[in-house]
């Protein structure tokens, strides 16, 4: 790797623009490129109107750009009998979103907790089952679980939904949680039992409040997978809580009927913008997150 | 603001209904999951929610893109006890395990009432009966094998319309000579690699290796000199293709046809949405037919809407109420001029229909045309592993007796 | 520290939801995924006993074969990759550059995507008619060639392509804070050597990131075992049958292809390599006394 070749200068304000330096800058520049490309071309066909897009010149700029698809993607899209663009559901995602991550982490957060600090037999049989399962194509477990919920009595609803989302959530939400907690210096645990502190005593008043960074990397993660989410949403949420990912299958998505790229675009610019506002915030929070305990194996 | 909409949708039908008739005693709610979601499929699935609307019914609209999502969800619904009052599937074998499980509510007495025995092709209400019974409402027919071409650029190298795949073959030969345009447009994914070979099938082979095959499942004809014939004959057709072909949408490949630059395309008649969406005329700007070498037909695929059984007797009133009005004579035109199907009726008026349509409706009227669709002869997982071995013959150098063989390993597994 | 009875059943009641998940869920539905494998069940679930044909089916099915092939190649050719790209990345971004946060974004928005659109993006791009290669030729570049993505033999490869773009921005992230982690004394010491700056990388910096390797490469993992979505948006697993991929194979068959004992028998297999693959690791594991 010839950007870091020669040792660098000890760090200044200023860092001097060495050969090294405009190597590093180049290699970034060019896999920017590579990482770029696909946003450009989603971009540029998301302005461009259906007869310039039939003719085919993929990395063109629009000609007469226009923010009609975006419009008609938010507001008039036609997904099914109703045309009401992927607006529809926004809100019906953010009410399955909002609960789904803060149980799930909860819930994954106290398991990992409970694995990682306290000493009970077949601890680490459970988490390898749970490690062996985070590798199954989930849509397998659909219909074993329609039955179940279906005998329970809880059908379809945002309930079902919310708890579907902790289970399939679980797995990762306790490998995070529990790597971090065995991270941590175990003098403060051995601290607070000495002063008499209990199970939950120590997760709520100790372990949650040290957790900060890796509570913001879960929401990232449950954010993203549970906004993206499309199957679970429609077969678990009940038909009026269907989430905007559902509209988004029924724009992007048609087998005999005429496709509107530029409207498909749009579609998915939009639908990512959520998760991408939450990465944008708390992207600083990320890194540290992750680098406080999910990277010990 | 969903719920906004569909109670105003619900307090404007309530409205209707009441200046339509005098006040009924109680409201029909009808459910129904599709996966027409374009601008063009919703334009025709409305057809059907008025008219329900105007029976003094509410239609609740729950589509899914995606017929593989669309049946998931249905089915995930049927199952957990809280069924839709109807769903679509595609005119077949696909709800047979339904009816066996006893979930469907049959439709004999609507049927009856409508004597829609007189009226359907044979094929049809075979594929929608079992056990003696209807259980399935067949809406539309879509025919499967249509060949699309551009007007002008067939006239550019002095050919007629093509009859036959000889007729086929010679003209995409010319064209490929001239070298100006694509001869074949051509959307390489696997269910219209499959699409291309049973046009082949049923328009070399005739109607005996279509049935023989799908129907019979005939090993024997498998690895005959015939079937061969077939296969030499679908490969040839790659030499005509472009090599932008492979996951290309099938919209793209009429698009090619519509903008002179590709002179044909095998695709069903959902392909006539993208002609009159980019203004053309038919018999004008493009044509349409079927090829034969003689005893070929008309491959009749379609829609069909099913009726979970319903404990709650307004519910199976609301069923047989949709059952009733989706064969209502000119609710059958409405809806098939804006889905580009043709009617499943043939005694209805056809002259509002467009060239294409009508000339499908002549293919239709006559038995000898009538050609059951592989979904209405062979189950789903027979029509799967078919593709996936046509797919491979057609992406591979696989010579045509290796192709044979396979097919008639697929044909033999599959009980 | 030996638990107090009340510790012991404060800590089961914590572990209640995860053991009944596990239970009801995971083994409930893997148990049931098994015992339908071994019947003939095709649309809805029926309890026909059939024995092992449909294994026997699976293994002479052309597409099956290819698709746990198209896996390996995938799998290998991604995490090799997006731990290597996405550790180049985070070292470069560990240079002080300007514009960091701006800089990481780009590497981290492909995953805020599905890839049902970007995976139509993609396929595009690489398509030759409409993508890269035309724009080369119509820059000039007469007998430029990057059609991968319709020759049967290299369209996997096109898969990993997408895949590494969007993997390779976590793998950034995570390398980045474990590249943080590393305490300021570590530089000091090798610059007082007059180590050049790739030597400390090589030899220190990188066997003190251990842990963010291990972490990166298990999460590469699950997302590789269970890739799908990306192989439909792309290629829909062709030409022909030459991307398609484990995962596709059971989700096609349990729903298009309503064949529901194959698809089953095809996640029963995934689900048996799995864990011979980390059985093993995780006895290991214990056998060192870091898992309890």
């Amino acid at each position: 790797m010839t950007a870091l070749a020669e040792p660098l200068p000890a760090v200044r304000r200023r860092t001097r623009m060495t050969p090294a330096r405009w190597g590093l800058y180049a290699f970034i520049l060019i896999t920017a490129l590579y990482f770029l490309l696909p946003l450009y071309v989603m971009v540029v066909t998301s302005l461009k109107p259906m007869a310039e897009i039939r003719q085919g010149n993929l990395l063109a700029l629009p000609m007469s750009p226009s923010i009609d698809a975006w419009i008609k993607a938010w507001t008039s899209a036609c997904t099914g009998l109703t045309c009401g663009g992927i607006r529809v559901g926004f809100f019906n995602s953010l009410r399955i979103l909002v609960p789904s991550v803060i149980i799930s982490i909860l819930v994954g957060s106290l398991t990992g907790y409970a694995l990682s600090l306290w000493r009970i037999r077949g601890a680490s049989i459970l988490f390898g089952a749970m490690m062996v399962v985070a590798f199954i194509p989930y849509q397998l477990f659909i219909y074993p679980l329609v039955r179940v919920f279906a005998v329970t009595g809880l059908g379809q609803s945002l309930l079902t939904i919310v708890i579907i989302h902790t289970i399939f959530g679980l797995p990762t939400m306790t490998l995070l949680f529990r790597n971090y907690f065995a991270s941590l210096p175990v003098e403060l645990f051995k601290a607070a039992r000495v002063d008499g502190a209990g199970f939950y005593q120590i997760y709520a008043y100790i372990m949650m409040p040290m957790a900060t960074p890796m509570i913001v990397v879960a929401v990232i993660l449950q954010t993203t997978g549970i906004w993206n989410d499309f199957i679970l949403g429609l077969v678990f949420a009940g038909r009026d809580n269907l989430p905007m990912t559902v509209q988004l299958n029924n724009i992007v998505n048609s087998t005999q009927g005429e496709r509107a790229y530029n409207v498909d675009m749009a579609a998915t610019l939009l639908t990512a913008l959520l998760p991408l506002v939450v990465y944008f915030g708390s992207g600083r929070w990320f890194v540290r997150g992750i680098a406080a305990g999910a990277v010990k194996g | 603001m969903k719920r906004a909409l569909f109670a105003s949708v619900a307090v404007a039908a309530m409205a209707l209904s009441l200046a339509a008739r005098p006040a009924s005693a109680e409201e029909m709610k009808a459910e129904v999951i599709h996966w027409w979601t374009s601008g063009g499929e919703a334009a025709a699935v409305k057809v059907f929610a008025d008219q329900f609307t105007k029976a003094g019914g509410t239609w609740i609209d729950s589509a899914v893109a995606g017929a593989a999502n669309a049946r998931n969800a249905a089915i995930s619904r049927t199952v957990s006890g809280n069924p839709p009052t109807a769903m679509q599937l595609n005119t077949g074998k696909q709800f047979d395990e339904l009816v066996e499980g006893d979930l469907l509510a049959d439709v004999d007495a609507v049927a009856t009432e409508g004597n829609w025995k007189a009226v359907m092709p044979a094929a049809i209400i075979a594929a929608a009966t079992r056990k003696g019974k209807m259980y399935a409402v067949p809406i539309n027919i879509h025919g499967q094998n249509w060949l699309w071409y551009n007007k002008a650029v067939l006239a550019s190298v002095g050919a007629a319309e093509p009859k036959s795949w000889n007729d086929a073959l010679a003209i995409l030969d010319k064209l490929k000579a001239d070298g100006k345009v694509i001869p074949l447009a051509f959307s390489g994914q696997k269910n219209w690699e499959q699409n291309l070979f049973n046009s082949v099938m049923i328009g070399v082979g005739g109607a005996q290796m279509w049935t023989g095959i799908l129907g019979k499942r005939d090993v024997a004809l498998a690895q005959s000199a015939e079937f061969k014939q077939v296969a030499v004959t679908y490969k040839k057709l790659k030499d005509y293709v472009d090599a932008g072909a492979p996951g290309r949408n099938w919209n793209d490949a009429t698009n090619m046809v519509i903008q002179g630059k590709a002179g044909m395309q095998i695709m069903g008649d959902w392909a006539k949405g993208e002609f009159v969406a980019a203004g053309k005329v038919p018999e004008k700007d493009y044509g349409c037919t079927v090829l034969s070498n003689g005893s070929g037909g008309y491959v009749m695929g379609g829609d069909v809407f099913v009726f979970p059984k319903a404990k709650d007797p307004s519910t199976t009133k609301a069923q047989m109420t949709l059952a009733k009005l989706m064969l209502a004579p000119e609710t059958q035109i409405q809806f098939a001029l804006k889905k580009g199907s043709i009617p499943v009726r043939s005694d209805v008026d056809a002259s509002a229909l467009d060239a294409c349509a009508q000339k499908g409706m002549r293919y239709v009227a006559d038995k000898a045309q009538q050609m059951p669709s592989g979904d209405m002869l062979a189950p789903p997982a027979l029509i799967g592993a078919l593709q996936d071995a046509i797919s491979q013959y057609w992406n591979t150098d696989m010579s045509a007796d290796d192709f044979s063989a396979k097919v008639a390993v697929v044909l033999k597994s599959q009980e | 520290m030996r638990l107090s009875l009340s510790s012991r059943a404060s800590t089961i009641s914590a572990l209640l939801p995860a053991l009944t998940v596990m239970l009801v869920v995971y083994i409930g539905a893997t148990g049931w995924t098994v015992w339908m494998s071994l019947t003939n069940s095709r649309m809805l679930p029926n309890n026909n006993f059939v024995g092992l044909r449909q294994y026997e089916l699976l293994l002479g099915n052309d597409r099956w074969i290819t698709s746990v092939h198209n896996i390996v190649i995938y799998g290998v050719l991604l995490v090799s990759l997006a731990l290597a790209i996405g550790f180049l990345l985070a070292v470069a971004i560990d240079q002080r550059v300007r514009a960091e946060d701006t800089i990481r974004s780009i590497y981290l928005y492909p995953y805020s995507m599905s890839f049902v659109v970007t995976g139509l993006v993609w396929q595009w791009l690489l398509n030759p008619t409409l993508g890269i290669q035309h724009v080369l030729r119509s820059w000039g570049f007469q007998n430029a060639t990057f059609d991968w993505i319709v020759r049967p033999e290299t369209a996997i490869y096109c898969l990993v392509i997408a895949g590494v773009w969007q993997a390779s921005g976590l793998v950034m992230a995570i390398m980045l804070a474990g590249l943080r982690g590393i305490d300021e004394e570590i530089w000091k010491a090798a610059r007082v050597d007059g180590l050049p700056k790739w030597r400390v990388y090589v030899s220190i910096v990188i066997p003190m990131m251990g842990a963010s390797f291990a972490t990166a490469a298990v999460l590469l993992s699950t997302a590789v075992v269970r890739l799908y979505d990306l192989s439909v948006a792309m290629t829909n697993g062709g030409p022909g049958i030459a991307s398609e991929v484990p995962a596709k194979f059971v989700m096609d068959h349990l729903f298009e292809r309503a064949n529901i004992g194959l698809a089953t028998a095809a996640a029963t297999m995934m689900l048996a390599t799995v864990i011979a693959v980390v059985a093993p690791y995780l006895y290991w594991r214990a056998r060192k006394g870091e898992i309890r």
